[in-house]
């Protein structure tokens, strides 16, 4: 059987247009994805049940006993850290909020260590953004920043930009220029029209210096900035200027360096100063899948988009203080409930240790880093392959996944609905 | 010698990411992409060890050399070798430096460890079934 228009859960392009070929209830061939996508479709050595560390081994356990030891775990903690949820559909995100307040706990997402601080910057000064399809039809200029799409959004280029056919462009490949701004040559860097080459940690002040030229203030810079000559970056102020259509597109290179907020904020602030000349817009390059929807369901839910702490009985936000990282460097969280996110690989080492210090459950098809501090691990079925849930694409856009085969194991949101459901039976009967 | 240490995604990274037991993961993670004049100045040939310290720990990375790299910084895969040694600190922020953190660097005969040996390095007990 081939399912037609499958979406991939792997990175925020959501590719909508896979096809999947299914036989024997396994998946044995995929269309149209990018390596990223074939390799998650295909993939195996998912755990096969729950497990629960009986000392120094595992032991296999049911479905049941994992739940209730879940429950008994977030009942007795005074400050349990939710954390994860950006590979996980919609509905379960909103089961993760409600049990969360209900527990006075606190829950992060994963863009606390990855776009956090784009969205602190769009706090600040808003966000001229658009979806992916105004960029694919109408632009002839792009902007990469501190992002390496060849090899983190495979298909960003092919659909969007670089090779995308554009409905308002005649050549749509000849007549888009393309410019990457990274500290190291990529593959990406490869296939730029300008490549500029920033020193470590430059990125704020290369980023005033194009708002510089772009007010006319040019003169005033020295002859490098950040390690770009002056005259290579008045060449790309001219060439967005006279852009009919600019859209800049940053990554974790501007979130995660030297400045992080503050270098989002300068740049949403040089696209507004180009702007005043041409049409320009700028996006976040959205990492996992659905990281988007976390933002948008904790939006909605709470006010905040992460990092929310119900310990007052309200929801309180404060980055530094209230998200994941800083929770488990100050050893201030007393277990953890993991969500399809894995830590234990990407969080610092002072993080981790803490967990193997407190009780923690997680909530993952595979066994990962994770794992090792886990308690007990319950399997799901994997979004957008043996469970289908609202997503959202980095620019915003809901899709829903589909599901293309069932293997009989249950989504997140059933199992976080089950979780909550005796929770609710204590706090609120 | 001392360099500026820089976290990244990679493809291979990603597509072995769901597999963090498998030799593909464990070989991306843990290498330290680097410059070739680095390289001979260190006394280092692609695929030997390298022991990486920083303030806040020590690791042993794989060095592959990298053209594109600019002398004096060195590239890691996001992971867990990369995350050994990098602070947990936010600055505020909720988003530690995982693309700055200055690193020595220095030969070594030592093995490198896989992921797993490194979870039970921090008190964990590495899921292997």
């Amino acid at each position: 059987m081939i399912i037609k228009d499958a979406v991939c859960p792997f990175c925020g392009c959501l590719c909508d247009d896979i096809e999947v070929t299914v036989d024997d209830g396994k998946i044995v061939a995929v269309d149209n994805a990018c390596t990223l996508g074939n390799h998650k479709f295909l993939g195996d050595h998912r755990l096969p049940g729950p497990i629960r560390r009986d000392g120094d081994t595992w032991k296999d356990i049911r479905y049941d006993e994992a739940v209730e030891y879940a429950v008994d775990m977030l009942l007795e903690a005074d400050r349990p850290l939710l954390y994860g949820w950006s590979g996980t559909h919609g509905e379960a995100q909103c089961v993760g909020v409600h049990m969360a307040e209900l527990l006075r706990g606190v829950i992060d997402n994963t863009s606390s260590v990855c776009h956090g601080p784009s969205i602190l910057a769009i706090q600040e000064v808003g966000h001229p953004g658009c979806t992916l399809g105004q960029v694919k039809n109408r632009a002839d200029l792009l902007i990469y920043w501190g992002c390496n799409p060849i090899d983190a959004h495979p298909r960003h280029l092919s659909r969007y930009t670089r090779y995308a056919d554009g409905f308002f462009l005649e050549n749509a490949f000849r007549d888009r220029k393309v410019i990457v701004v990274d500290v190291r040559k990529t593959e990406t860097t490869n296939l730029a029209d300008e490549f500029v080459q920033i020193q470590p940690g430059a990125d704020y002040a290369v980023l005033s210096a194009l708002r510089a030229i772009a007010r006319g203030k040019g003169d005033a810079l020295p002859r490098t900035v950040g390690g770009v000559p002056r005259e290579q970056l008045v060449r790309i102020v001219d060439l967005c200027k006279k852009a009919k259509f600019g859209a800049v597109y940053f990554g974790l290179g501007l979130t995660m360096t030297r400045g992080k907020y503050k270098n989002i904020r300068n740049a949403i602030e040089l696209v507004d100063e180009l702007s005043r000349h041409t049409k320009f817009t700028i996006s976040a390059m959205r990492g996992h899948y659905n990281v988007y929807g976390s933002n948008e369901v904790n939006t909605w839910m709470t006010g905040y988009p992460f990092g929310i702490d119900f310990s007052r009985g309200i929801a309180f936000y404060n980055p530094g203080e209230t998200t994941a990282v800083d929770i488990l460097a100050r050893k201030e969280c007393d277990a953890c409930l993991i969500v399809a996110s894995d830590p234990g690989a990407h969080f610092p080492r002072a993080c981790i240790k803490h967990l193997a210090d407190i009780p923690v459950v997680q909530i993952d098809p595979y066994a990962n880093a994770t794992t090792a501090f886990c308690d007990v691990q319950i399997p799901v079925a994997v979004t957008g392959i043996d469970a289908e849930g609202t997503a959202y694409r980095m620019d915003g856009v809901p899709i829903r996944t589909r599901k293309v085969l069932s293997t009989g194991y249950p989504s997140d949101e059933e199992i976080l609905g089950r979780i909550y459901a005796r929770i609710q039976e204590v706090r609120q009967p | 010698m001392k360099f500026l240490m820089n976290t990244g995604r990679t493809v291979n990274q990603g597509a072995s990411v769901e597999n963090k037991r498998s030799a593909a993961y464990n070989d991306e993670t843990g290498t330290c992409f680097m410059h070739l004049f680095d390289m001979m100045e260190l006394g280092v040939d692609d695929r030997e060890n390298v022991r990486v310290t920083s303030p806040f720990g020590e690791v042993v990375l794989m060095v592959v050399s990298d053209e594109h790299l600019k002398p004096g910084t060195i590239f890691v895969p996001y992971g867990p070798y990369a995350n050994h040694i990098i602070d947990g600190e936010t600055h505020s922020t909720g988003m530690p430096d995982f693309k700055s953190t200055e690193v020595t660097i220095e030969p070594t005969d030592e093995a490198r460890k896989s992921v797993y040996d490194l979870m039970a390095d921090l008190g964990g007990l590495p899921y292997d079934h």
